[in-house]
């Protein structure tokens, strides 16, 4: 995990700014906050961050108008937009002003350290034709999947999910984030779809006897582990 | 009463207007009657005394002069007078002194004015042997006709204008009484007394129109102020038993402190049920979303067995953990629509039937062809729908009280219903004997 990475936190509510620059601290980063528009905008062009962290409504000065302000004086530090405006039009909105991402208030701070986390990361690399991650390895060719020697034998989707997996390897990502980059589809499932997928594709990955690589990670989602050794943030699988 | 109000009413106003309108006429019908009395009644005397004058030149000398003479002639021919002048201009015979000065001798009639301001059309001609006969009509009745058609002008017109404003006045002031008892109704309604309505006559007049079409409003808004009060104590419902638990659950946790695990337990039985409050609310907002409309721009072509293929796809290891058999048919059909929204209303769809089947079961999921379009089919072998839930279970939180213990916001199928009427498209819910036909039917893509 990146630790000690600066974020700058824009938001009004001190109470909330509170307990997220409290729950991103005790994750390692160095977390720096503004509390209106102005303040953050000044804060963001002098300040070397590597992330920052937007509510979309501030006093003085817009959270979007921020964004496309900095945006036009070429700073391209990653955006998180985070906002209590839900509809999709708001979201296209956010991400059309420069913003990386977008996230809906309430969330659980899970989701909201592994969408921060995969913003730093940042990018994926894609050119590559073949993924390695621990035992497993991936031909994006062939469109083969094995484990150590054994092949593993997937659909389509299993192995776009894999894929998913394998490129952001010992990192969080949410359900949320892999039913809009895997499924492309942006809805609110009734049920908990992507824990089934997961579920699957474990039991095609994990022979009986070998080491859990899927983990669950309570209240945000999922992690492909590349060691074997046990040093991961508690699992509830 | 006060005057100026009543002067501003509609009702006036037209009143007004037709009154002016109305005098206009009258003007116009007066002006003919006087324009036809005196013209034709001058032209008929003149033809008269042309006549006369012609028939005077002709006559024998003798006659002519005895004829002048005698008044009981003029009297029986209506003249007034006849005279017979010399070359020179002298009187010979006749009840006259001298022609008019500048009389003009051509036998025909003319205006002249004789002794004592009397008015008169005259025709005057030359004999043969020089002598002039001169031939005049009084036209003093012909005055009294045009005088008398000037006062039935002024006293007919003006006192029909003024009923035609009285008759504006009493229509306005009628006017002005229902649109105070409309006001005082709406006040009542603007208090909150919602059951109230405007009076409505059965006459069927413009204003009782728009008093039923308000009337019409109102139970509309008073039908759906209703559902959201019910909607209210649904929400209030579904969100009070999570958050009763949640509250409870740290409540003893704080009394009687545990072991971590017990702690850490007691948090995450908090954590779901604030979730399962936060999806409730997040489902609502989408629908209220859905159904504001903004999304009909964003329509696109769209095929709908690939969302079908796709929707199996992603529930179908759900299927098979539940040992369901997810029958997929689809061929592709064109549609105009918002792909994600009816992917997520097809999933909702196929989410209840899976809730609701039984193990070991089947479900089908179709695009078939029907009369009004391409229909999506959702058919699982569950206990089914009774015919009197089916208007239900597509509103807002109804959940059959048998599936109250089922996760979910219980806004599935309403989610599934504003997206149906975002793009108008119709829901059916059949009886499939066993189970439950779900069918979403679609308008076929406007180009075929």
């Amino acid at each position: 995990m990146p630790s000690s990475a600066k974020i700058l936190l824009i938001e009004d509510d001190a109470e909330t700014c509170a307990e997220i620059a409290g729950a991103l601290g005790e994750r390692g980063y160095a977390v720096q906050d503004q509390a209106t528009g102005t303040g953050g905008l000044d804060a963001a062009r002098h300040g070397q961050f590597d992330l920052l962290i937007v509510d979309r409504m501030l006093p003085e000065l817009d959270g979007l108008a921020v964004i496309e302000t900095l945006r036009a004086e070429q700073v391209r530090t990653p955006v998180l937009v985070l906002s209590a405006l839900s509809a999709v039009d708001d979201r296209i909105r956010g991400l059309k002003a420069g913003g990386d991402d977008y996230l809906t208030k309430p969330f659980a701070i899970g989701e909201l350290a592994a969408r921060i986390e995969a913003l730093l990361r940042r990018p994926v690399e894609t050119r590559a034709t073949a993924l390695h991650v621990g035992p497993l390895s991936l031909d994006l060719i062939d469109r083969k999947a094995r484990r150590g020697e054994r092949v593993i034998d997937l659909l389509p989707r299993e192995f776009k999910l894999l894929e998913y997996l394998m490129r952001r390897p010992d990192q969080v990502v949410t359900r949320d984030m892999m039913l809009e980059d895997v499924w492309n589809y942006r809805f609110l499932p009734q049920t908990n779809l992507v824990d089934v997928h997961i579920g699957k594709l474990r039991r095609k990955i994990d022979a009986p006897g070998e080491t859990p690589l899927i983990r669950g990670v309570r209240g945000a989602g999922f992690v492909l582990v590349s060691g074997t050794e046990d040093s991961r943030p508690p699992a509830d699988r | 009463m006060r005057a100026p109000e009543i002067f501003r009413t509609t009702s006036f106003h037209i009143a007004a207007a037709s009154a002016g309108v109305f005098a206009l006429g009258v003007l116009l019908l007066f002006a003919f009657v006087y324009w036809q009395t005196a013209a034709r009644e001058t032209g008929t005397v003149d033809r008269f005394v042309e006549r006369q004058v012609a028939r005077f030149a002709a006559a024998q000398p003798g006659e002519l002069i005895r004829d002048l003479t005698l008044s009981e002639v003029r009297q029986e021919q209506h003249i007034a007078y006849a005279a017979l002048f010399d070359g020179t201009g002298h009187p010979i015979a006749g009840n006259l002194g001298a022609l008019p000065p500048d009389f003009p001798v051509d036998g025909h009639a003319h205006g002249a004015t004789l002794a004592e301001d009397r008015l008169v059309r005259a025709a005057a001609a030359k004999l043969s042997d020089g002598r002039v006969v001169f031939i005049a009509r009084d036209v003093a009745e012909l005055n009294q006709l045009q005088r008398i058609v000037r006062r039935a002008l002024l006293l007919g017109a003006i006192p029909a204008l003024l009923l035609a404003l009285a008759a504006g006045a009493l229509l306005s002031w009628r006017e002005l009484r229902r649109v105070r008892v409309v006001h005082r109704s709406v006040a009542r309604i603007l208090q909150g007394n919602l059951s109230e309505r405007l009076p409505a006559r059965n006459a069927a007049d413009d204003f009782d129109r728009l008093a039923i079409a308000v009337n019409r409003m109102l139970d509309e808004i008073e039908r759906l102020l209703e559902e959201i009060r019910g909607v209210g104590d649904n929400i209030a419902h579904d969100l009070r038993t999570p958050l009763t638990r949640v509250r409870a659950r740290l409540e003893r946790i704080r009394d009687a402190p545990r072991s971590d695990k017990e702690l850490e337990e007691a948090i995450d039985v908090a954590v779901s049920g604030l979730d399962q409050t936060i999806g409730i609310i997040t489902a609502l907002l989408r629908i209220a979303e859905i159904e504001g409309g903004n999304r009909r721009a964003a329509f696109g072509e769209i095929d709908l067995a690939r969302i079908v293929h796709d929707v199996a796809e992603l529930y179908g290891p759900i299927a098979e953990n539940a040992g369901i058999e997810l029958a997929v048919a689809a061929e592709p059909r064109r549609i105009k629509g918002d792909r994600d929204l009816l992917f997520e209303a097809v999933a909702n769809v196929l989410d209840n039937a899976l809730k609701f089947a039984p193990r070991n079961s089947r479900i089908d999921l179709a695009v078939i062809d029907g009369p009004e379009g391409p229909i999506v089919r959702v058919r699982d072998r569950g206990p089914g729908i009774p015919p009197e839930e089916r208007q239900q279970v597509l509103k807002r939180f109804y959940r059959a009280d048998k599936s109250r213990t089922l996760p979910g916001s219980g806004l599935g199928l309403g989610v599934v219903s504003a997206v149906m009427a975002l793009h108008r498209f119709r829901i059916a819910i059949g009886d499939a004997q066993p189970g439950c036909r779900f069918d979403l039917i679609c308008a076929p893509f406007p180009a075929d």
